[in-house]
């Protein structure tokens, strides 16, 4: 489709050791800015080991290391002068299942901005109906901020905490971690309604099991499969006429 | 010949509902025991005027002021230390030698009896630092005792937060310290509440560790360095010296009454504290 578009994330010779195993075998891929990347691949490829060291919270995982570079807007994440908390607050993530925090609804989408230090009442009310509104909640909450996040359906909460991830306003990448596997086909299309229109603003990483998902949204899909990446390029392409058997095999539904 | 599950069954009820019964009827025994010995000598005059002659007249009032200060004073003491404790321990180490060696000191601590704490006190606070039988001798023992115990059941506490919290916390930009702050303290609460219940619990009943460092003196203090007597001290003297057994049990049905009540009391704001969460 475009011509060679902006590059957000450059991902080179990369590799995430478990211990002594290793779980990314030096994946090298470029991820273009404002457009929704699929990653697919059977469980135990790597896909979320990926995903996570995307905004380092493979940093808690005790006996993790990482080698290669990953280069967000040029720099090197990985570099020890980068600043993880300043990351985090650029490439946020939505977890497989959905954690509303044990605050109120209001509270759950402020969290963020008041970490950044916003007080003033007027900016976080704007902050949050911004942010439930793009994240497609705002009809259904508006009337009960106060309540807890945690009296919420479970679709319901999951885009309470797309909204949360919205709401900080130095967000560039958001990063899903197969955020549909717990929900309704009906919650499922709110979430994949909100993420078409998000990769406007944002460059968006969806990890999925579920490969019909993948070609609904995406724009590029990746391919991995132990630990390897095996093909990366357009959707349809990935879909119809990848370069690789494997792939083919994969997304026809011949194994995994 | 297999016992039909019928019979099994029933026996099992059985056999746990005695356990539970005899466990109540014993307590209840106690407690009904002290207080119909106790409440007929508890009156207004009694809670509020001075002892005299050693306490076979008279009053308690110094010793009421006694029980409340030194577990209030030991108990603030121990918290900050037991709950930075066990927040270092548990989100900031990661386990290893350290960590455990400092988790079986703890258990060790906890098992140690109160006595060993109360000689310990006597020779490091009262005669090494010179600051003889007073209050806040008597605070620092006392707390050096309860710190294992709000140790562990803090740890346990932090520990039951779900690491979702955490993740979720981290993932949206907070530091370590924001997250202990925001998701993982207020999460912890009431397992640290219990804890902080149990230490005040034990350091109230306290005697011997108690009577070795804060002295039993029956005038009112005044300040840290002046020596207490606390209930528990009193009703023990009282018996132990036959001074007035109709006093030790009504000074005895006064203690069982205000440990009751700060039970009562810290649960019931511990509840509204979490029904006011989750709303």
């Amino acid at each position: 489709m475009s011509v060679s578009p902006d590059i957000k994330i450059a991902v080179k010779n990369f590799k995430v050791f478990q211990g002594k195993e290793e779980a990314l075998r030096g994946i090298t891929l470029d991820i273009p800015a404002n457009r929704i990347i699929g990653i697919i691949g059977p469980s135990g490829s790597g896909k979320t080991t990926f995903l996570r060291a995307l905004n380092r919270l493979n940093d808690l995982v005790s006996g993790m290391h990482v080698e290669g570079q990953v280069l967000l807007d040029g720099q090197d994440i990985y570099h020890p002068g980068f600043d993880v908390v300043a990351l985090r607050k650029r490439v946020g993530m939505l977890f497989a299942l959905p954690v509303a925090l044990p605050m109120s609804v209001y509270e759950n989408v402020v969290y963020g901005p008041r970490l950044s230090g916003i007080r003033k009442r007027a900016r976080l009310d704007e902050i949050v109906e911004r942010s439930l509104k793009a994240a497609f909640l705002w009809d259904e909450v508006k009337d009960r901020l106060q309540a807890s996040g945690l009296r919420l359906s479970g679709g319901q909460q999951q885009r309470l905490c797309l909204a949360r991830v919205l709401a900080m306003e130095e967000m560039e990448v958001i990063l899903l971690d197969e955020p549909c596997s717990g929900l309704d086909p009906i919650s499922t299309a709110k979430i994949e309604d909100a993420l078409t229109v998000l990769k406007e603003k944002y460059t968006i990483i969806l990890v999925t099991n579920n490969t019909k998902q993948a070609a609904r949204v995406a724009d590029d899909t990746a391919f991995f499969l132990l630990g390897e990446l095996v093909e990366f390029g357009p959707t349809k392409k990935i879909f119809t006429v990848p370069d690789d058997k494997r792939t083919n095999e994969y997304v026809t539904g011949r194994f995994g | 010949m297999r016992v039909p599950p019928k019979v099994t069954q029933a026996l099992a009820v059985m056999t746990l509902g005695a356990a539970t019964l005899l466990t109540v009827v014993v307590l209840v025994f106690i407690i009904a025991f002290v207080l119909v010995k106790g409440l007929p000598g508890v009156t207004w005059e009694f809670l509020f005027s001075a002892p005299k002659d050693m306490g076979k007249a008279g009053g308690i009032f110094p010793t009421l002021v006694g029980t409340a200060l030194l577990p209030l004073l030991a108990i603030s003491i121990a918290m900050p230390l037991g709950v930075g404790t066990a927040v270092y321990l548990t989100e900031y180490t990661r386990e290893n030698q350290l960590t455990r060696a400092l988790r079986f000191g703890t258990d060790c601590l906890a098992g140690i009896p109160s006595i060993i704490f109360g000689l310990f006190g006597f020779i490091f606070f009262v005669v090494m630092l010179k600051m003889g039988w007073c209050l806040l001798s008597g605070a620092l023992t006392l707390a050096i005792m309860v710190l294992p115990t709000i140790i562990r059941t803090s740890e346990e506490a932090i520990r039951s937060v779900p690491n979702a919290y955490r993740e979720v916390s981290f993932s949206l930009g907070a530091t370590r310290w924001e997250t202990v702050l925001k998701v993982v303290l207020p999460n912890a609460l009431p397992g640290i509440v219990t804890g902080m219940i149990l230490g005040i619990g034990r350091s109230i009943g306290e005697t011997a560790a108690v009577i070795f460092t804060a002295g039993s003196s029956l005038r009112m203090p005044m300040t840290v360095f002046d020596s207490v007597r606390t209930m528990s001290v009193h009703f023990y003297i009282l018996a132990r010296e036959g001074i007035s057994n109709e006093n030790a049990y009504a000074t005895a049905a006064v203690l069982i009454i205000s440990v009751l009540l700060i039970n009562m009391v810290a649960y019931s704001m511990m509840h509204r504290f979490i029904a006011k969460r989750s709303k």
